[in-house]
């Protein structure tokens, strides 16, 4: 990409002609620039001439204000895309029956739906039951089962029998909460596959388990 | 009565030079000669909660709202002991609903209330709390704080970034940030005149830093045009201005002055934080406001508040433990940094350390009950209503 692109770009700030900006945003994109590259390769440039433009008095401040309004209503076309791409896996997470706490729960589903995830959140005091029919429904090979009470985190064992009982050995049965993280041994007692002590280490943990899965399946293929 | 009087006005007089223990002594000579005047016992429950003694200060504070169940300050004293001591959560709750009837007007009543409903965890009645806290005072930071926190309960980082950062532009600490950065002394008491500045580019640019400070955005801007027709490239000037438009709401004219002051000095301190400001006001800038950030924490990397700007950056990155990093090394720079605190605790929280992240919300709330100095407010009031009466 050109100098020259910044510059007919500043040129449609500085002329208030959005349409013929979006000509130039489109130009460079047809050109091979990817979406994520536009702002810094194009954009930022044409704001720093439109800046020395000013400084220079070589544009009034009314035009510099009407510049910045084109500016404005050009910047959603370079902008770097905010939602991440659908990864295809699905996740199903949900807290354990008799248990109503939450937070940790809310906080890394919202993680994982950001990061591209389809999550099926079944919220708080779920039964074992809900979380193999929801497996079933959606298709997903992916659980974590949170639980904050000792009694309701030993419960979580029992969603991993449901899930044998019915022939899906299958998932991957991730677990989260205080009495995990107190004592890693307690994971292994409920036949899970691994410990979620967060949102990061949800992201980290999940996008391994769906690595190591595409690439079982590429081999079983 | 007359020898009462003059040991409460020593005690008074002590207490607000800051003399605790002589102030301590005064006081319990003032209750020698009598124990009824809740004056007294009010002054030593804020001195007791001074000297971090919880348990002393709430003894003090309910006897003096025993003896006159209108006395704002010991409330005020009450609740703070009980809040900072933890665990009374019930108490608290009481205390600081309470005050927001006896002065329905203290804003901190109500965030005060807010959090101990959140600590009770009755998520609900805080929010409610805040939300007025915030009626009364839209610019109130930590109830704005708290409502980003609560939302992060609720429904995720992605949606309580933007109310973490609103509440940063609200609190004072980022334009301090700023002028800090640019080394501006105190604003003078008498308005600046630009034709009256020396005509030199640094006494044009040191005055119109001055006036930024003072808000007087004409002068500022007259002074730094002066500068920028004489040399259009000025990095200095043009970083001026970026910041005269960010504080006028103009991002894109910020940002464009920013990054011809950047094009003409990459590493200039004051252009770096106002690009980063406009960079993380965007969604989907995170990455590129992270990137500033970084520069600018390796340029100015004993400012807490740097360290808090990248930490939110990186929160929008779901970078969470580089977040976490970052704001615990805002909170080692500057304790009493709230923003810092609460940005940890929501760290905390994306790490399902929720003990954690209610005690940074505390120590928050420690920090700026103290800075709010609202204790003297209220007792001034109160003895001006009792001379009236």
């Amino acid at each position: 990409m050109a100098a020259e692109d910044a510059a007919d770009l500043y040129q449609a700030f500085v002329d208030q002609d959005p349409a013929a900006a979006i000509q130039v945003v489109e130009r460079v994109r047809t050109s091979g620039i990817a979406q994520d590259a536009l702002f810094d390769a194009l954009y930022a440039p044409a704001m720093g001439l439109l800046g020395g433009a000013w400084a220079a008095g070589g544009i009034d401040e009314i035009t510099f204000t009407q510049a910045a309004v084109v500016a404005e209503q050009v910047a959603s076309f370079v902008m770097p895309a905010v939602a991440r791409r659908d990864t295809g896996v699905t996740v199903v997470v949900g807290t354990m029956h008799r248990d109503r706490h939450s937070i940790a729960r809310t906080v890394i589903a919202a993680t994982l739906k950001e990061a591209g995830y389809r999550v099926n959140d079944l919220g708080v005091d779920v039964r074992p039951a809900d979380f193999l029919e929801r497996v079933e429904e959606t298709g997903a090979r992916i659980v974590i089962v949170f639980a904050e009470i000792m009694q309701t985190a030993r419960a979580a064992a029992r969603v991993r029998e449901m899930l044998a009982t019915n022939g899906r050995d299958d998932v991957v049965m991730l677990v989260s909460g205080g009495p995990f993280a107190a004592d890693p041994a307690l994971a292994r007692e409920v036949g899970a596959n691994g410990v979620v002590p967060g949102a990061e280490s949800a992201l980290k943990l999940i996008a391994r388990v769906a690595r190591d899965r595409a690439a079982k399946a590429e081999a079983d293929v | 009565m007359a020898g009462r009087s003059t040991a409460l006005l020593t005690a008074e007089e002590l207490a607000r030079q800051g003399a605790v223990s002589a102030a301590v002594e005064a006081c319990y000579e003032a209750l020698a000669l009598g124990d009824r005047e809740p004056r007294i016992h009010g002054l030593l429950a804020h001195l007791m909660l001074e000297g971090d003694f919880y348990d002393q200060a709430i003894s003090e504070a309910t006897k003096a709202i025993e003896i006159d169940p209108d006395f704002s300050a010991a409330y005020l004293a009450l609740g703070l002991a009980y809040d900072r001591r933890g665990g009374m959560w019930d108490q608290s709750v009481l205390v600081w609903h309470e005050l927001s009837e006896v002065a329905p007007d203290l804003v901190t009543a109500h965030v005060q209330l807010g959090e101990a409903y959140a600590a009770a965890t009755f998520e609900d009645e805080a929010v409610e709390s805040w939300k007025r806290a915030l009626e009364l005072d839209p610019k109130e930071a930590r109830a704005t704080y708290n409502l980003a926190i609560a939302s992060l309960k609720r429904e995720g980082m992605a949606l309580a970034l933007p109310l973490f950062r609103q509440a940063g532009e609200l609190d004072p600490s980022q334009d301090e940030l700023f002028f800090s950065l640019l080394g501006v002394g105190a604003v003078p008491d008498h308005p600046i005149d630009p034709a009256k500045v020396k005509p030199t580019r640094t006494a044009r640019l040191g005055a119109a830093g001055l006036a930024l400070k003072a808000d007087d955005l004409f002068a500022a801007a007259d002074l730094v045009r002066m500068v920028l027709d004489e040399d259009p490239d000025d990095p200095e000037a043009l970083a001026l201005s970026a910041y005269a438009y960010l504080k006028q709401e103009a991002a894109n004219e910020s940002m464009a002055c920013a990054m011809r002051s950047l094009s003409l000095d990459p590493e200039l301190a004051t252009a770096l934080y106002c690009l980063g400001v406009v960079y993380a006001r965007r969604t989907g800038l995170n990455r590129h406001a992270a990137r500033v950030f970084i520069a600018l924490a390796k340029r100015a990397g004993t400012q807490a508040l740097v360290h808090v700007l990248l930490a939110e950056s990186l929160l929008g990155l779901q970078r969470f433990e580089a977040a976490s990093k970052a704001y615990r090394l805002g909170v080692r720079l500057d304790p009493a940094c709230v923003r810092a605190r609460f940005g940890l605790a929501a760290s905390h929280l994306t790490e399902g350390r929720h003990a954690e992240a209610q005690w940074e919300i505390r120590r928050a709330a420690y920090y700026d009950t103290k800075r709010q100095g609202l204790f003297w407010r209220l007792y001034d009031e109160y003895v001006g209503a009792g001379d009236d009466e």
